[in-house]
């Protein structure tokens, strides 16, 4: 009882019934537009928050979750496409397939220590991108696979609309959150943040850095594989090019943006970024230049990120 | 007979760190290891530890060959040591820091209910209760040697290894340490290997002494012994009065 009280009185309670609220009501106070870009934003959301137990808990640098999330969605698009089957399977087969790959390129690389790891995984994201783009048995190359299936209609509800679809991504943005804070606050994240504050003492303490190495970039695969496949059946049209190293890039940015170790900053990076950059559409060439400067901007004055901002204000608040 | 030490050899380049080194460690015991600047005393820990590979020769604990084990799994078998400049997780609190060690020494799925009594009792051993809540990386030299101690200790270590826990310490300081030592030594049953320059500790604590010299054993014995031994007494006058 006592719990349930100190829980309503909390500020941060009523922050997130707040902007669980608005993201409840939000297709019927914004155009479809809006809602779709929203969409996307979750898909990159929850990209990039897993992106953040890697790079954040477990303090390893990567460069290919853009990779793991077109692998998602090339794979589901695939299965549903070539093998005919349902959805709700291709995405399940899609999310193995990408952890799987995350596990073989992971163990060997994680070996590597520091930027030798982060130029392999570099690397990954490149090859991945040749695949999709040159290997046009399979992936119908610079043409981009077309006609993908939506998400078959379950219980009366038609997911080929974008509001309905929209809820379906925000239970599952909502879940992964969830999984990716208990996570990062369990026994497990405690290991992972082990491994970011010092390797050699780690494994002096009888903690297996390379395993819980390996363990984190592949949470973060899998959760950007369930993304992909996600964002397969929502855009129902594939192209290599959203899947470039770039991309890539961006999650690493939308996470130092929101400020890396806390799950709920990368979120804040996420949308930003992603609302700057649709703002930006009309000028493409410029939204790098500008994103850059940005970005420098950031690291100089708050390298902590936009949470390291928000507490800052907060305490000149005080 | 707890750690077995056979021909242990390490050349970086030219240099033999470590030569031919053989040592007997028994259950219970509190063993010495001094010796002049790159005598190879942290290269030792190093090799006993994992965290080198030896050119030649084995380590043995309990019976086991652990030469060619990972350090970590060397940690799970009972050898832990701190080291000579001071590790920690920076940006954890002390009691963090403490529940990282608990975790790593009872599994992902032990419990907060379990975890917590035993991260207290560590603290409370160490005096380090009134700094539970503090990041490490602000606390001062002394005390942070105290936490990596602490995380060494939660793990209930069979045989630790202390590579100069005392540097830097004063004579006030110096005397609770020692108080502290032969407490883990008696109470938690730890055997211990001390490398020390602090040579009046090490006497005082010590039960044997172990001397190297360029990689070699020099000498070893009860510590009056080692202190008349000529070629201890040549090795150490060489190097000055530095350590008198
Ligand atoms: N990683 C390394 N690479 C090259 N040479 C090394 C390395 N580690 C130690 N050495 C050399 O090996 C020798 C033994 O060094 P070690 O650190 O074991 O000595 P030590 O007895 O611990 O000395 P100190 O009392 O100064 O701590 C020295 O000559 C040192 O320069
Ligand atoms: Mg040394």
């Amino acid at each position: 009882m006592l719990k349930i009280t100190h829980f309503l009185k909390s500020k941060k309670t009523w922050f997130y019934i707040l902007i669980s609220l608005l993201l409840i009501a939000l297709p019927f106070m914004v155009s479809e537009y809006i809602t779709y870009v929203v969409v996307l934003t979750l898909f990159y959301a929850m990209i990039v928050s897993s992106y953040d137990l890697l790079l954040g808990y477990a303090g390893q640098l990567s460069f290919c979750q853009g990779a793991f999330y077109g692998i998602g969605a090339y794979a589901s698009a695939l299965f549903s496409i070539k093998a005919g089957f349902p959805v709700y399977l291709s995405i399940p087969l899609s999310v193995v397939i990408t952890a799987l790959v995350a596990a073989g390129v992971g163990y060997p690389a994680l070996r590597l220590r520091g930027a030798y790891f982060a130029v392999t995984t570099f690397f990954l994201a490149h090859f991945v991108y040749l695949i999709f783009l040159n290997e046009v048995w399979l992936t119908n190359g610079p043409l981009g696979l077309r006609g993908i299936k939506p998400l078959e209609a379950l219980g009366g509800i038609d997911f080929s609309s974008t509001t309905n679809y929209y809820y379906l991504v925000l239970v599952c943005f909502a879940a992964s959150i969830y999984i990716l804070y208990r996570t990062a606050n369990s026994n497990l994240g405690k290991m992972f943040i082990s491994v970011r504050e010092d390797e050699d003492l780690a494994e002096s303490f009888g903690i297996n850095t390379s395993l819980y190495k390996l363990v984190a970039f592949v949470i973060s695969a899998l959760v950007a594989g369930i993304a992909g496949g996600l964002f397969a059946h929502f855009f129902r049209l594939l192209h290599p090019s959203t899947f470039t190293w770039l991309t890539s890039e961006m999650v690493v940015i939308m996470t130092l943006v929101g400020g890396i170790g806390t799950i709920f900053g990368p979120l804040i990076g996420a949308s930003v970024v992603m609302f700057i950059l649709e703002f930006l559409r009309f000028a493409p060439e410029l939204r790098f230049v500008i994103w850059a400067v940005a970005l420098i901007i950031i690291l100089i004055y708050e390298p902590r990120g936009l949470v390291g901002l928000v507490e800052r204000i907060r305490r000149v608040k005080r | 007979m707890i750690l077995e030490v056979n021909g242990l050899t390490k050349h970086f380049g030219g240099v033999r760190a470590v030569d031919n080194l053989n040592l007997v460690i028994n259950q219970g015991e509190i063993v010495g290891m001094i010796g002049p600047n790159g005598a190879g005393k942290t290269t030792t820990f190093n090799l006993i530890t994992g965290i080198l590979k030896p050119d030649s020769g084995t380590v043995k604990f309990k019976g086991e060959n652990i030469t060619n084990l990972k350090p970590f799994q060397i940690a799970r078998r009972g050898i832990v040591r701190t080291f000579q400049i001071v590790k920690y997780f920076p940006n954890v609190t002390v009691f963090d820091h403490i529940y990282i060690g608990a975790i790593a020494k009872n599994g992902l799925r032990a419990d907060r209910k379990t975890l917590e009594p035993m991260v207290n009792e560590t603290l409370q051993f160490l005096h380090l209760k009134d700094k539970k809540n503090v990041l490490v990386k602000s606390l001062t030299i002394p005390f942070k040697k105290r936490v990596e101690l602490a995380t060494s200790l939660v793990l209930k270590p069979k045989l630790l290894l202390l590579d100069e826990l005392m540097a830097g310490l004063n004579p006030a300081e110096i005397d609770e340490y020692l108080e502290l030592l032969r407490k883990i030594n008696r109470e938690l049953g730890i055997t211990m290997i001390v490398v020390e320059h602090v040579m009046k500790a090490v006497m005082r604590l010590c039960q044997r002494i172990i001397v190297l010299h360029f990689g070699r054993k020099i000498a070893e014995g009860p510590p009056e012994e080692v202190s008349r031994n000529p070629e201890v007494v040549r090795v150490y006058l060489g190097e000055g009065a530095k350590y008198a």
